[in-house]
């Protein structure tokens, strides 16, 4: 981190290494394309360098850039005016993933906006409650009620397409 | 209570009501289907976690990095707050010094001639000032000499960790090059005096560190 605030490239780099594999899973569950994602993550990381200098570490790096891509992620989908639609999932080969994989992504874009969220943070992605709730700003209690939410609702959502 | 099938919505969120939901699951085949949908739901989404190859985007983000403008180092903050610091120090002591020289100095000492303007509270003494030329000019010599030795680790090397260090010796000699033109108009002023000094030491510091690093790498 320090190394990132003198400015140093390689420490990007490695910080981008680190990173980018689940900011891009992240993004591609939020904005719906690979491409898109790619997006995402590339403004995350120019805002965490402008921003670089005033990060003080009350939150570890990867949550404060957590919170940062969720940010640039409704970003992209606001400037493809996509809010008002479920995300198209052009990039993914439906054919050769199991039933209940297919089912549950199909499900999970029927979620609000908080409770995809949680699910993909901590289900998917395997962040813990503290974390999330430091990402999302609200308390723990909250995040694992949004959890609970959510998987009721997909576990609705299957059962009513015979999963 | 007797538990029954709307009850394991709720159950699922509350750990303490599980032993009689699991009573009930084994009498009920739809509670059952239920129950394995909700454990099957979150092992189905570990599989959801995407993994693919982008070798365009590290290069496309380090392109638009390079296109930002760069931001001041932090050390470059940390001066600013101790160059402040000393500045309202100064001024506090000088605040608090002179009403007690008025009172107390003899007035066969308040003209003494090595005091240059009395009414000036930033000057520096002659005598002071020789003794921190003195130190700006050892400073300035033994930076040179480092100088000398870290100019073709710097030149001759393309890295991020030698292209970060010129950039931070041009600022660094880019400041030096201001103070000194702001002394060159006041060379009494213990403020720019004290902001030079901290600057060559810096850039010694600087030299110095690249120069150890470059023995320990």
């Amino acid at each position: 981190m320090q190394a990132c605030k003198r400015g140093n490239r390689h420490a990007y780099e490695r910080l981008y290494e680190l990173h980018a594999g689940r900011l891009k899973s992240i993004a591609f569950h939020l904005v719906g394309s690979r491409a898109d994602a790619e997006d995402a993550v590339q403004e995350t990381f120019l805002k965490v360098y402008r921003a670089m200098d005033g990060f003080e570490g009350q939150s570890s790096l990867s949550t404060w850039m957590c919170r940062i891509l969720i940010n640039c992620c409704y970003d992209v989908l606001r400037k493809q005016q996509k809010l008002a639609e479920q995300p198209v999932r052009g990039d993914v080969a439906s054919e050769s993933k199991l039933p209940l994989k297919v089912a549950l992504e199909r499900a999970l874009g029927r979620l609000n906006e908080r409770q995809r969220i949680v699910f993909l943070l901590f289900e998917v992605e395997g962040l813990r409650h503290s974390e999330i709730a430091a990402v999302l700003q609200v308390p723990e209690g909250t995040s694992r009620n949004w959890l609970f939410e959510a998987k009721r609702e997909l576990k609705r959502s299957l059962m009513e397409k015979g999963a | 209570m007797k538990f029954e099938c709307g009850d394991l919505d709720r159950a699922l969120g509350m750990p303490e009501l599980m032993p009689e939901a699991r009573e009930h699951l084994k009498q009920c085949a739809v509670c059952r289907r239920e129950y394995r949908v909700w454990t099957e739901i979150s092992t189905a989404a570990k599989e959801l976690h995407e993994e693919w190859e982008s070798p365009e985007l590290w290069p496309r983000i380090q392109r638009a990095i390079e296109a930002e403008p760069k931001p001041k180092p932090v050390w470059w903050k940390e001066w600013k707050m101790w160059a402040i610091a000393a500045v309202a120090l100064i001024a506090i002591s000088v605040a608090v010094w002179r009403p007690w020289q008025k009172a107390g100095t003899p007035a066969s000492l308040a003209g003494n001639p090595v005091v240059l303007n009395a009414g000036n509270r930033d000057f520096l003494t002659e005598q002071a000032l020789r003794e921190v030329e003195r130190t700006e000019n050892a400073y300035r010599q033994s930076i040179d000499k480092l100088s000398q030795l870290a100019e073709p680790k710097l030149q001759g090397s393309a890295s991020a960790v030698a292209v970060n260090y010129r950039e931070k010796l041009e600022m660094l000699d880019s400041a030096i090059a201001e103070t000194r033109a702001n002394l060159d108009q006041n060379r009494f002023n213990v403020r720019l005096q004290t902001e030079l000094a901290n600057l060559y030491r810096e850039k010694q510091d600087t030299l110095k560190e690249l120069l150890t690093r470059d023995q320990k790498n």
